[in-house]
């Protein structure tokens, strides 16, 4: 009865719930629309959110190496997919010179001082995102080279 | 790589798995001495003899419960995989002996092969089970010369990258904006032992792991028949908690805390060896109640045997009632964090500024070229463009997400251009916790309710309160947001004595009802909703008194006032009912109004509670045309989890007025 209950719920739900438009993600990395985003559609992402369901996710498995997007471990390859998931709070803190994203890329990449890695993105700004439809992939390249390209940084991890 | 990590991960490692396959079996990944039966079968009788298979940490490495079908246990666990006897499913003490017969069984060759490519194929059950392992190895006492394996390739890979240090149980807020992220959502973290040993804050890069459904079909209907039915298969994933932040802080902007677990090591490690266990098999998944809350507590119970959890827990498990069930074991919460959503920063960015500086936020959001005062300090300039890039993220994060060619994405990237051009650093954001809004401090999910009252003029009458989940405006409010009431399954029942018999009416009863409310500022203009539909007792509604099934909607606007302690609202109603009694348009049994719906909310205190609501219905060339009614209500709670509540109504046909005690829990 309870269960019956429920679907009239979810029924309710769903009339009230306004479809979310899932465009198809194109670009190839770790960025979060193709990673969590990317499969579903409208109305079933919404009940997915709901009800901790989930269909973007197949991709993170619990054993070891499922994923090169679900690497943080350190180098360069998980420094990348860093950069491509949280590209949009990465942006706003290499704007600002400061913030988590880049305290935490600073450990992947091994960089001895955050605070300078801070600086450094910060008067790279537009070295590393030319255009506003800059691809993920592009931009995490870019940081990569800004870090190797400043050897004070000492980004050792980097390889 | 800091030096410093090393000493806790040998502790970890070695304390608990190392020394449990010792090293000293011959060569490396070769079988050990062939078993024998005689020694497998003396651990099985002591192990019997013991009643190993009746302990509380067996049971629910297994995930062993009372069977819902019939008498003794049967596993949750629905994979196959999962169990090393055939009978495994029911039979804790036959899939025991048969865990200790495959612990004692010659390497294979696949198994052999599967170590040495660490990780794929299926290794040798020891390093498939190493919680079972470990705990039974601690409980009989094995013969290290006798094992099988002299380790685990993949399940070490899979330990040293999550590092485990420490466990924190995550909490991610219920936002009602998104009908979707209603009851909120918990999964664990596993906290980094590296970054825990250098003393910083790389909490991105630690591992999530969360237990969610499989999805595996488009068609909503099918989806919400299947996910009530159990018939979507829930796995643990695992992913860098970045992946949560971004979804749950950014895109859905809603607030996580975080609840840092005061574990021992070898309880972290216990914790992960089990989802190690589970990670290849699936359970099938319950919206309701064997859902992703009820098996995080679950997971936390198979590692700490002591814990009791699920125990306090009822049938429907909702996300909040885990970190309730949490923080009820004294000692186990050692630190609680707080993490703000995308909307949170922006206002706290705000919070200081004058009305000049948000009309440029402002501008700057419609306009990235939008100049600045020449006189402005570049200090001056960098707060107000972090704010606009905060505002515009809060108001295009979809579209910045799935359209990265989008205009959307042009527009943030010149905004950041000009602040990156300033060239200095903002300060760190320092967003103060909201205390009153800790998702533990609320009251219980459940309500019932005992009470009385009279009609103007007419007899008394006996209330019945009930609810299965969660809160209304009137409920006390810490632990739970402000401007919002979400509940599933209220229900009303009356009872009226008289001289000869009781009667029972069914006063109202809703599937669910919703009101989220949004306080209008300059930034943000999203409208207020509700909906509710289910079944209530109409009188003069072209009927004199009956029972009719009804839904109901509006939308409006909100505002708040006093630090949200007072929120006016109004919403343009539509409503509609139909039931055999009822008599409405065209003379059919069905009815449908529209007019206005006002409401005043104000806090006294988080545990005292005015709301007070009118509303005037049209039902056009229908009878009982002109419908209108004002409730007040005050509720009180002198305890926690108690309240009284005192509530009128009046409509055209009269006045009621009751006294309630509720009880949440």
């Amino acid at each position: 009865m309870k269960r019956a209950a429920v679907a009239v719920f979810s029924l309710v739900v769903m009339l009230v719930a306004t479809t979310v438009q899932a465009d198809p993600y194109g670009t190839a990395g770790c960025g979060l629309g193709s990673m969590i985003f990317g499969d579903e559609k409208g109305i079933v992402q919404i009940f997915a959110a709901t009800t901790n369901g989930s269909s973007g996710t197949q991709t993170f498995g619990i054993t070891t190496g499922t994923s090169n997007c679900a690497d943080s471990g350190g180098g360069t390859d998980s420094a990348k997919a860093f950069i491509e998931t949280n590209r949009e709070a990465f942006s706003k803190d290499v704007a600002r010179g400061q913030g988590e994203t880049i305290t935490n890329l600073s450990a992947l990449a091994g960089c001895a001082d955050p605070r300078a890695v801070g600086s450094t993105l910060q008067s790279s700004f537009e070295a590393i995102f030319p255009q506003g439809d800059s691809a993920d992939t592009e931009v995490s390249r870019a940081v990569i080279d800004t870090l190797k390209a400043h050897p004070e940084l000492a980004c050792g991890l980097l390889g | 790589m800091s030096g410093y990590m090393w000493p806790v991960r040998l502790t970890l490692l070695a304390a608990v798995w190392l020394t449990a396959v010792p090293a000293h079996a011959h060569g490396p990944g070769l079988a050990g001495p062939d078993p024998s039966a005689s020694y497998t079968n003396r651990l099985i009788e002591r192990a019997q003899r013991l009643g190993l298979h009746e302990a509380g940490q067996w049971q629910r490495l297994l995930h062993y419960r009372r069977s819902k079908y019939s008498a003794g246990v049967e596993s949750e666990n629905d994979g196959a995989a999962f169990f090393l006897s055939r009978r495994g499913k029911r039979d804790p003490r036959a899939e025991l002996a048969a865990t200790l017969r495959a612990f004692f069984s010659p390497l294979t060759k696949a198994q052999r092969r599967a170590n040495a490519e660490r990780g794929k194929g299926v290794p040798h059950p020891i390093c498939r089970f190493p919680a079972r392992f470990a705990w039974l190895s601690q409980q009989l006492g094995f013969d290290a010369a006798r094992l099988p394996v002299t380790g685990c390739p993949g399940f070490v890979d899979f330990l040293r990258e999550v590092d485990p240090g420490g466990v924190t149980l995550v909490f991610s807020s219920y936002y009602l904006n998104n009908p979707a992220s209603a009851f909120g959502h918990t999964l664990l973290r596993f906290r980094k032992a590296s970054a825990m040993v250098a003393g910083d804050r790389r909490d991105l890069l630690d591992y999530a792991v969360d237990f969610s459904a499989d999805v595996d079909t488009g068609n909503a209907l099918l989806y919400a028949i299947k996910g009530l039915f159990g018939m979507f298969p829930g796995t643990v994933k695992r992913m860098p908690f970045y992946y949560k932040v971004r979804e749950y802080g950014d895109y859905e902007t809603r607030d996580i805390w975080e609840y840092e677990l005061n574990l021992t090591p070898r309880q972290v490690f216990m914790l992960l060896a089990h989802i190690w266990e589970v990670g290849r098999t699936f359970f099938r998944y319950f919206y309701i109640d064997e859902n992703c809350s009820y098996r995080i507590l679950m997971f936390l119970e198979a590692a700490n045997p002591e814990l009791d959890l699920v125990e306090h827990l009822g049938e429907a498990v909702l996300p909040a009632d885990t970190v309730k069930a949490v923080m009820r074991n004294p000692g186990l919460v050692k630190a609680i964090h707080y993490r703000p959503s995308l909307r949170t920063q922006f206002k706290h960015a705000i919070a200081g500024m004058d009305d000049d500086d948000l009309d440029h936020v402002e501008l700057l959001a419609e306009d990235a070229g939008h100049p600045l005062p020449a006189t402005w300090s570049d200090r001056h300039r960098s707060q107000v463009l972090d704010a606009a890039a905060d505002l515009f993220d809060v108001r295009n994060v979809k579209d910045l997400i799935k359209k990265r060619d989008g205009q959307a994405a042009e527009h943030k990237r010149e905004l950041l251009r000009r602040r990156a051009a300033l060239g200095l650093k903002s300060p760190p954001p320092d967003v103060p916790a909201p205390v009153e809004e800790r998702p533990d401090g609320g009251h219980g999910s459940k309500r019932a309710g005992l009470g009385g009252g009279g009609r103007e003029g007419l007899r008394g009458f006996g209330t019945l309160d009930f609810r299965l989940a969660m809160h209304d405006l009137a409920d006390p409010s810490t632990g739970y947001p402000e401007l919002a009431q979400l509940e599933f399954l209220p229900t009303r029942l009356r009872v009226w004595p008289s001289s000869n018999r009781i009667q029972l009416t069914l006063d109202d009863f809703a599937v669910v009802r919703i009101v989220s409310l949004t306080s209008i500022d300059r930034f943000d203009q999203s409208i207020s909703w509700k909906v509710e539909t289910g079944v209530r007792t109409f009188e003069r509604m072209g009927c004199d008194r009956c029972l009719a099934g009804y839904g109901r909607g509006g939308g409006g606007l909100a505002r708040a006032f006093m630090g949200r302690a007072l929120v006016l609202f109004a919403t343009l109603d539509l409503s509609l009912q139909a039931g055999p009694d009822l008599t409405g348009v065209a003379d059919s049994p069905l009815r449908a109004g529209a007019g206005p719906f006002l409401g005043a909310r104000l806090r006294l205190d988080p545990n005292l509670v005015v709301l007070l609501v009118g509303e005037w219905l049209w039902y056009p060339k229908q009878p009982d045309e002109s419908q209108w009614g004002a409730e007040a209500t005050l509720r009180w709670s002198f305890a926690r989890d108690l309240a009284v509540s005192v509530e009128a109504a009046a409509r055209p046909f009269g006045l009621d007025a009751e006294l309630m005690l509720l009880s949440y829990f």
